[in-house]
């Protein structure tokens, strides 16, 4: 009998006191696809990174193909023969296909006694590697002009050259269309006919059924169970992701006018991002938008906020139609957007906690363009005092504060613009519980001062504590709308995944 | 950082428990104090070197004579600051100071007949100051429409302005000034050189504009994070180009003093300048990356250069040794900057 391709022993992790990851055991026979599901925060990630050596375990042991293996880097988990595809692809779009795929290890020849590279030799075994896989995709062509799915398969085809046992797969088919997803299910099969063992993350159910022989739940960290995808169905993988989960805290909510929008957003269209996209959104009213990664409702929000353009539709604000938004004529309408990845583009890094509170009132706050800090500091205050930023020195750089922090003077950054309407994009995305939670007393409070709100979570149990109403987002379309008292945690997924209902 | 300066180390240490200060913290604030008057304390010990090492430096007459210097330097420089904060680079300013000069000359040649020498002059200043201008804001619309970078188009414009000299002058001088005109570049008021109060008001404009006006704090963070800016609702290459149009006009301004100086629209003034004035501007502890820098720091810079050329050629070092120097001071003051950045 061959010995199992993967097999963990207790295998678990610790963050500052946080686990993420508690005695999983585990075998992933070789040869097969092993879908690895569950919700944000299971643990999957986590098992993945522990796998492809990026994080190493707190406790517990691994084997591959039966020997015990220690992973002190992504390198030994290299020599170990498992490879890792992430969602970032790893490929330089100015390089052809041949080269990408053997970058550092370019073929040599000898010509006039110096070592050149041998183009013919790469192009050559670039080719024999792309027809093995059935692929039709000329070495020569620049990766920068072929689609995402065939970039995509590229990385495959790349990770193939290094002949590995074991593929881990993290949720390669988020960004793709349906036709390329198909492509890519047509070389993962070939790949596994050959004996290639691969762990498969995936949000979406319908892609556990074409592609995977088991299934793996995680929740909480703990292993649930393995399931075989013939003799199972989408409603009890579901079950095993969510288990009996009780019912969200929810403060009294007062009742919302309804007779008359602040926002409406009518038939919005953004090629490739989203589609014919119509909604209202209300005084004090907290609207959640719910979706998978790649849905649509970051670049629905950009739209309206003008950060990105659109194709057709129509927005009006307080009964005005919007013809060409832009960020700084909306901040002036009083629509306020806080971006999901605030590292890179929520705030400025290397000025002081201070300069980011101001940064989007400074027009405003200025008569005739003058400003000092000593006539910001009122507002610096305020916005540290209402929402609770633990902050040492409002002087030194924002970048020393902590991640829920830095969140909250993003927030404060656009209260201080006094807006009417505000877009939460992830706002509690690498924040910790209890800054959690202060941000959605922030969002309610502001709410019941009469703020019409736009949040949107990739976490559906936060949506369903903090909203008023959900709109599921699907394919960039809005398929449905639920009312988050009477809808489970659980059929919410559902309506967010593909191929259930 | 400003704030920081401002309430000084003492404050900062006062914030701290000072009764109970251990070593670590003695040490924390020796850092902090050379963290803040690094530059004040370099140059001020380059001084005294220099009064003591180099012959007839610490004379009144020459160190007016390094001021006057430094300021056509310097009152581009300041304009630079905010160019390179705002994350943008200006590499044409010495082509444009000549271009500025020569267009005076020739409108003084030109207009004088009719409208007397003052209005001639006058009116050649003005279109000088509208030229230098509008190559701001063509490198800055360039920018942001066709993305190409300012590096780029300041390139073009380095070799295309002082192009546009030349063929202004001919080739040849224009000596079409009026005696009086040299007061600008080489005359003095109250034993002061004139080209110094024109650099000390631009200091004080500057450094009110960059810290006192909404448009100034806008450079900062344009410069740090240009799509947080955006996505805060500031209008990011409106205010690279208004930072590069203000260079511009500065660089008018200089190129006219130093025509003056001379007596004469000259096409080849000022070849080299530009790298003069990033050199002090980097000196001052402005980061090319953008984001970071003060116009303190950049005034510091180019008193710096100035003291060091001035320095080192009354001790008879060679031009070419000159040259070397400066080239490691340069790199020397990036190196310093890392470093303090680190002691935290």
């Amino acid at each position: 009998m061959t010995p199992p391709a993967v097999e963990l022993k207790g295998l678990g992790k610790v963050y500052d006191g946080i686990v993420a990851l508690a005695e999983v055991n585990k075998v992933f026979e070789a040869g097969r696809v092993h879908a690895l599901m569950g919700k944000n925060g299971s643990g999957k990630s986590t098992l993945v990174k522990i796998l492809a050596g990026a994080v190493t375990p707190s406790s517990g042991e691994i084997f591959v193909n039966g020997s015990r293996v220690v992973f002190g880097s992504p390198r030994d988990s290299f020599s170990a023969g498992i490879i890792a595809i992430h969602q970032e692809l790893s490929l330089v779009p100015s390089l052809s296909v041949g080269e990408n795929i053997y970058l550092g290890r370019l073929p040599k020849k000898r010509w006039l006694g110096q070592s050149i590279i041998d183009w013919d030799a790469l192009h050559r075994n670039a080719a024999k590697l792309l027809e093995e896989m059935a692929l039709s995709i000329d070495p020569r062509q620049l990766v920068g002009t072929l689609s995402l799915g065939q970039q995509q398969i590229v990385e495959i085809v790349k990770a193939m050259s290094f002949d590995p046992a074991i593929l881990l797969l993290d949720e390669p088919t988020s960004a793709l269309a349906t036709r390329e997803v198909e492509q890519l299910f047509g070389l993962i099969r070939r790949l596994s006919a050959r004996g290639i063992t691969m762990i498969y993350i995936t949000h979406r159910m319908n892609e556990l059924f074409a592609i995977a022989d088991h299934c793996t739940v995680l929740r909480d960290g703990r292993l649930v169970g393995t399931v075989a995808m013939r003799n199972t169905s989408a409603e009890s993988i579901v079950e095993m992701m969510f288990g009996d989960v009780g019912r969200a805290h929810r403060p009294e909510r007062r009742l919302i006018d309804r007779s008359k929008a602040v926002l409406e957003v009518r038939n919005l269209t953004r090629r490739g991002a989203f589609a014919d996209v119509s909604f209202d959104l209300h005084r004090g009213e907290v609207l959640g938008f719910a979706g998978l990664m790649g849905a649509g409702r970051t670049e629905l929000l950009r739209s309206i906020f003008g950060a990105d353009p659109f194709d057709a539709g129509l927005i009006r604000l307080d009964n005005r139609q919007v013809r060409k938004p832009n960020p700084k004529a909306m901040k002036r309408f009083g629509l306020g957007y806080t971006p999901e990845n605030r590292k890179e583009v929520g705030l400025v890094q290397i000025l002081s906690s201070h300069d980011n509170l101001c940064l989007a009132s400074i027009g405003n706050m200025s008569r005739s363009g003058y400003t000092n800090r000593r006539r910001e500091a009122p507002l610096v205050r305020k916005q540290i005092r209402d929402l609770d930023i633990k902050i040492p020195d409002p002087m030194r750089t924002v970048s020393s504060l902590s991640g829920g922090n830095q969140q909250k003077v993003v927030i404060g950054n656009w209260l201080n613009t006094k807006p009417r309407v505000m877009f939460f994009d992830e706002p509690t995305r690498g924040v910790d519980v209890r800054a959690k939670q202060q941000i959605f007393e922030i969002i309610w409070r502001k709410a019941e001062e009469g703020l019409a709100v736009v949040f949107v979570s990739s976490e559906l149990e936060e949506l369903l504590e903090v909203t008023d109403r959900i709109l599921v987002m699907r394919q960039g379309r809005i398929v449905d709308e639920v009312e988050p008292t009477a809808i489970s945690l659980g059929d919410l997924y559902k309506l967010c995944m593909e191929g259930v209902s | 950082m400003d704030d920081e300066r401002l309430r000084g180390p003492a404050a900062t240490v006062a914030a701290g428990n000072v009764s109970g200060m251990n070593t670590s913290e003695s040490r924390r604030m020796g850092a902090t104090v050379i963290r803040l008057f690094a530059m004040e304390a370099i140059l001020l010990i380059l001084i005294l070197a220099l009064v003591a090492a180099a012959p007839g430096f610490a004379t009144l007459g020459n160190l007016l004579n390094v001021l006057r210097t430094v300021s056509m330097l310097g009152i581009i420089a300041f304009g630079m600051t905010a160019v390179i904060i705002s994350g943008e680079i200006d590499l044409s300013v010495g082509a444009g100071a000549a271009l500025a000069g020569c267009i005076v000359a020739w409108f003084a040649g030109a207009l004088s007949d009719y409208t007397g020498p003052a209005a001639a002059l006058l009116i050649g200043f003005i279109v000088a100051l509208a030229v230098g201008f509008s190559t701001g804001v063509l490198s800055g619309k360039i920018r942001q429409l066709f993305n190409v970078p300012t590096f780029i188009t300041t390139l073009a414009l380095f070799t295309a302005l002082r192009g546009a000299a030349n063929l202004v002058t001919g080739g040849f001088p224009l000596t079409t000034f009026p005696d009086w005109f040299s007061f600008f570049g080489a005359g003095a008021l109250f034993g002061i050189p004139f080209p110094v109060f024109v650099f000390a008001g631009v200091f004080v404009i500057m450094q009110f504009l960059m810290k006192y006006t909404s448009f100034g704090r806008a450079v900062y963070a344009v410069g740090g994070n240009a799509e947080a800016a955006r996505l805060s609702g500031i209008d990011v290459y409106g205010v690279k180009t208004l930072t590069l149009a203000i260079t511009g006009v500065l660089t008018a301004i200089s190129g006219t003093l130093l025509a003056s100086q001379i007596g004469s629209g000259v096409g080849t003034t000022a070849t080299g300048m530009e790298l003069d004035v990033i050199a002090a501007t980097i000196i001052g502890g402005t980061s090319l990356f953008g984001g970071k820098g003060r116009v303190w720091g950049t005034l510091l810079g180019v008193i710096f250069l100035g003291c060091i050329s001035n320095g080192m050629t009354l001790m008879n070092v060679s031009e070419y040794w000159q040259l070397v120097v400066r080239g490691v001071i340069i790199v020397g003051a990036v190196l310093l900057n890392q470093v303090l950045e680190r002691i935290r």
